[in-house]
C-alpha cells in the first residue's frame, strides 16, 4: 500500500540521529509544559517559533509535534497527583485519578494514564497514517469555493468551541481578521491599513501576535490573579497495575481512542470535548457507576486515551487541508508559513520527506513518552516545585529575546508588549485568544479563496451554495453557531 | 463577567469596526478586471465587528447565563502590574544602551518581584545566569547577535 511505503520512508527520516534528538527534546519539553499549569503546548510552540527559524523545517516540526503529544501525557500526572490539571484536556482525569491517588493507588492511576496515552497515541497515529492519503485525495478535488467554505467552517467551530459563548469567540476571531488586513493586498498590490509605515507593508508578524497574546498575556494574567498553592499527595510506594486494573482499562482505552481521533480530526477541535464524552460514556457503560468520582480506573483510562487520540486527529486536517482545529495546530500552521510551506494536499506531493518523516516521528515520540513517563512520573511532578516568580521571569525573558531576534528591533519587542496587554484584557473579559491567531493566519487565505471563487463564477455569489460540498460545509458552519445557542436556551 | 465589563467590550469592538470602516476609502481601488476589489473583505470584517459590538451592547446587560455562582474575579493587583510595566520599559530602555545581559537580567528580576518573590538575592543570581546563558546560546549556538554591553565582553 502507498501509505505503508510512504510511512517506511518516513521512518528513514525520523530515525536519523538528529531528528531523534529533536523528537526527544520535544517530548521532554512537552511533558514539562503539560505538568506546569497555565503553560501549554500552544504557548511553548509560540515561544520557540523565533528560535526554530534556524533549524531545518523537519527538525522543528518533529519537535513541535513532540511537544503537542508530550503535553497530553504530562497533563495527567499533575491531575492525578495534585488535582491540578496542567491542561484543559486533563480535567476529567483529575476527578477519579486524584481519588485513586488519595487512596494510595497513585501509581496504578499514573500507569493506566501513561499506557492508555501510548495505546491511543499510537492508534491515533495509525489512523492519521491511513486517513491522510484519503483526505488528500478529497482535498485535491477542492476548488476555491470549497476551500473558502472549509475555512469558514474552521472559523465558526473554533469560535464556538474555544469561548464560553460563540459571540466572544467571534469577537476574538474578527480582531484577528482585522489584524490580517494590514499590509499589501496580494491580488492588487494596494496597501491596506499601513498608515504609511513601511514596517507594516509586509503585514503584522504572526510571531509577534502569538508570543504577545500567549506568553505576555498569560504572564500579566497570572500576576494579576495568583493561584493558591495546590494541595499535594504523597506517593506511597510503587504498585504496578493489577490484573484487575488491566481488565478494566483496556476497553476504555480503545473507546477513548475511537472518540478522540475523529473528534480531533473533524473541525470541532480541541481535546476537551472528547474527554468529557469519554468520561460520560465510561460512566454509562460501567456496571458500577457509583464508583465514578470515588476512584474508578475507567474514569482515568478513557479520557486519557481520548485526549491523546485527539492530538493525533488534529494533525490530520492540519497536514492535509491546512486547517487548524486547535490553538496549538494554529500556531504550527504559523510555523509552516514561516518556512514558506503551505500544508495541504500539495505538501504531500512536494515535500513527502517532511510530511511522512513527521508522521513517523509521532510513533517514535509515543514510545519515548511511554519510557519517559511510566517510571518517572513522580520525578516529573517535582517540576511543580519550581517557584512561580522564576518560571514567569523565564517566560518573559524567552518571549523578549525571541521577538528581539526576529528583526533586531526594540520596536518589535514594544509591539509584543502592547499585544500582550491586549491579550491580558481579553482574558479579563473571557474572550479566548486562540481564535484571534486563527483569524490572523487564515483570514488572508479566506479572502484569496473568496475572490478567486468569485472571479471564476464571474461575480455570481451563489457559487458557494450551488456546489454541493461547499454548501454542506457552509450549512455546517451555521449549525455549529446556532446549535449551542438553542441548547443553552432549552436548558434555561 | 460584570455588566460594566461587557459594556466596555461592546464599545471597544464597535470602535474597532468603525476604525476599519473609516480606513476603507484610503484603500486604492483594484484593477477593473477584478470581480471584487481590495475593499470588499475589509468591509465584511468591519460589518462583522459592528454586528458583534451591537450584539454585545444589546445582550450585554444580562448576566451571563451559566455563571451566577462563579467566583468573582480576584481583585487585580496594582503593584504587580506596576512591576511588570516597569520590567518592560526597563528592557526597552536598556537593551541598546547597556547590552542584552543587563537589560534581560533587570527585566527578569522585576518580573519575579511582580510575582511576589520573597528572595531577591536568589532571583538576582538566577536572572544574571539565565540572561548570560540565553546570550551565549543565541550568539554562539544560533549565531544571532544580541546587543553587547560591558558584561558581555566576559564571554
Amino acid at each position: 500500500m502507498d501509505a505503508v511505503q510512504a510511512l517506511l520512508h518516513g521512518f528513514g527520516v525520523a530515525l536519523q540521529p538528529g531528528n531523534l534528538w529533536w523528537a526527544f527534546v520535544g517530548v521532554a519539553l512537552g511533558t514539562a509544559v503539560g505538568i506546569l499549569p497555565g503553560i501549554g503546548p500552544a504557548l511553548t510552540v509560540a515561544l520557540l517559533l523565533p528560535v526554530t527559524f534556524q533549524l531545518p523545517p523537519i527538525a522543528a516540526f518533529i519537535m513541535f509535534a513532540g511537544i503537542y503529544y508530550g503535553a497530553m501525557y504530562g497533563g495527567s500526572t499533575t491531575s492525578i497527583l495534585m488535582n491540578t490539571p496542567g491542561e484543559s484536556g486533563s480535567m476529567m482525569t483529575a476527578i477519579d485519578g486524584h481519588e485513586m491517588a488519595r487512596s494510595g493507588r497513585a501509581s496504578a492511576a499514573l500507569a493506566t494514564a501513561a499506557v492508555g496515552s501510548f495505546v491511543a497515541g499510537t492508534l491515533g497515529t495509525v489512523g492519521l497514517t491511513f486517513t491522510a492519503p484519503i483526505l488528500v485525495e478529497l482535498a485535491l478535488s477542492f476548488g476555491p469555493a470549497e476551500y473558502f467554505a472549509l475555512i469558514v467552517l474552521g472559523f465558526t467551530t473554533l469560535s464556538a468551541v474555544l469561548g464560553d459563548t460563540p459571540v466572544r469567540g467571534l469577537v476574538s476571531l474578527f480582531a484577528g481578521l482585522m489584524l490580517g488586513l494590514v499590509g499589501i493586498d496580494l491580488q492588487t498590490g494596494q496597501a491596506r491599513y499601513t498608515f504609511g509605515m513601511l514596517e507594516l507593508l509586509d503585514g503584522i508578524d504572526v510571531v509577534v501576535v502569538v508570543v504577545g497574546l500567549f506568553a505576555i498575556g498569560e504572564t500579566l494574567h497570572a500576576a494579576a490573579a495568583r493561584r493558591g498553592d495546590a494541595p499535594r499527595t504523597t506517593m506511597t510506594g510503587w504498585t504496578w497495575m493489577t490484573r484487575d486494573d488491566w481488565r478494566r482499562s483496556w476497553k476504555p482505552w480503545l473507546r477513548g481512542t475511537a472518540i478522540g481521533f475523529p473528534i480531533g480530526a473533524l473541525p470541532v477541535g480541541g481535546a476537551e470535548i472528547p474527554t468529557f464524552l469519554s468520561y460520560w460514556l465510561e460512566k454509562r457503560l460501567s456496571p458500577h457507576p457509583e464508583e465514578f468520582g470515588r476512584g474508578a480506573i475507567e474514569g482515568v483510562a478513557g479520557p486519557e486515551a481520548a485526549n491523546n487520540a485527539s492530538a493525533a486527529g488534529v494533525l490530520a486536517p492540519l497536514l492535509t487541508l491546512g486547517l487548524p482545529t486547535s490553538a496549538t495546530a494554529a500556531i504550527m500552521l504559523a510555523a509552516f508559513q514561516q518556512y514558506s510551506l503551505q500544508p495541504g494536499p500539495l505538501l504531500f506531493e512536494s515535500d513527502p520527506e517532511l510530511v511522512w518523516g513527521l508522521i513517523a516521528s509521532l510513533y517514535v515520540g509515543n514510545v519515548m513518552l511511554l519510557v519517559l513517563n511510566l517510571p518517572l512520573a513522580p520525578v516529573w511532578a517535582r517540576l511543580l516545585e519550581l517557584p512561580q516568580p522564576l518560571l514567569y521571569g523565564g517566560i518573559v525573558t524567552f518571549a523578549t529575546v525571541g521577538t528581539y531576534s526576529l528583526n533586531h528591533s526594540a520596536f518589535d519587542v514594544a509591539l509584543v508588549y502592547a499585544v500582550g496587554v491586549a491579550g491580558f484584557l481579553m482574558r479579563r473579559c473571557d474572550v479566548p485568544v486562540a481564535p484571534a491567531v486563527i483569524g490572523l493566519i487564515l483570514g488572508p487565505m479566506a479572502e484569496q479563496q473568496l475572490r478567486r471563487a468569485l472571479a471564476i463564477s464571474q461575480g455570481d455569489a451563489t457559487v458557494f451554495l450551488t456546489r454541493p460540498l461547499s454548501a454542506t460545509l457552509l450549512a455546517l458552519s451555521v449549525l455549529v453557531l446556532v446549535v449551542p445557542l438553542v441548547l443553552r436556551r432549552r436548558r434555561r | 463577567m460584570t455588566v460594566a465589563v461587557r459594556r466596555w467590550l461592546a464599545l471597544v469592538v464597535g470602535a474597532l469596526g468603525v476604525a476599519v470602516l473609516v480606513g476603507l476609502p484610503q484603500i486604492g481601488a483594484g484593477a477593473g478586471y477584478d470581480r471584487i476589489g481590495p475593499r470588499v473583505f475589509p468591509a465584511i470584517v468591519a460589518g462583522g465587528l459592528l454586528l458583534l459590538g451591537a450584539s454585545l451592547a444589546v445582550f450585554g446587560g444580562r448576566p451571563a447565563a451559566a455563571d451566577p455562582a462563579a467566583p468573582a474575579p480576584a481583585p487585580s493587583g496594582v503593584v504587580p502590574m506596576l512591576y511588570l510595566g516597569t520590567a518592560g520599559l526597563v528592557f526597552l530602555v536598556l537593551v541598546e544602551r547597556a547590552g542584552f545581559v543587563i537589560a534581560a537580567a533587570a527585566q527578569f528580576w522585576l518580573v519575579a518581584r511582580a510575582f511576589r518573590s520573597r528572595r531577591p538575592v536568589r532571583d538576582l543570581i538566577v536572572a544574571v545566569l539565565l540572561a548570560a546563558a540565553v546570550y551565549a546560546g543565541f550568539s554562539i549556538g544560533l549565531g544571532l547577535a544580541l546587543p553587547q554591553g560591558p558584561l558581555d565582553s566576559l564571554f
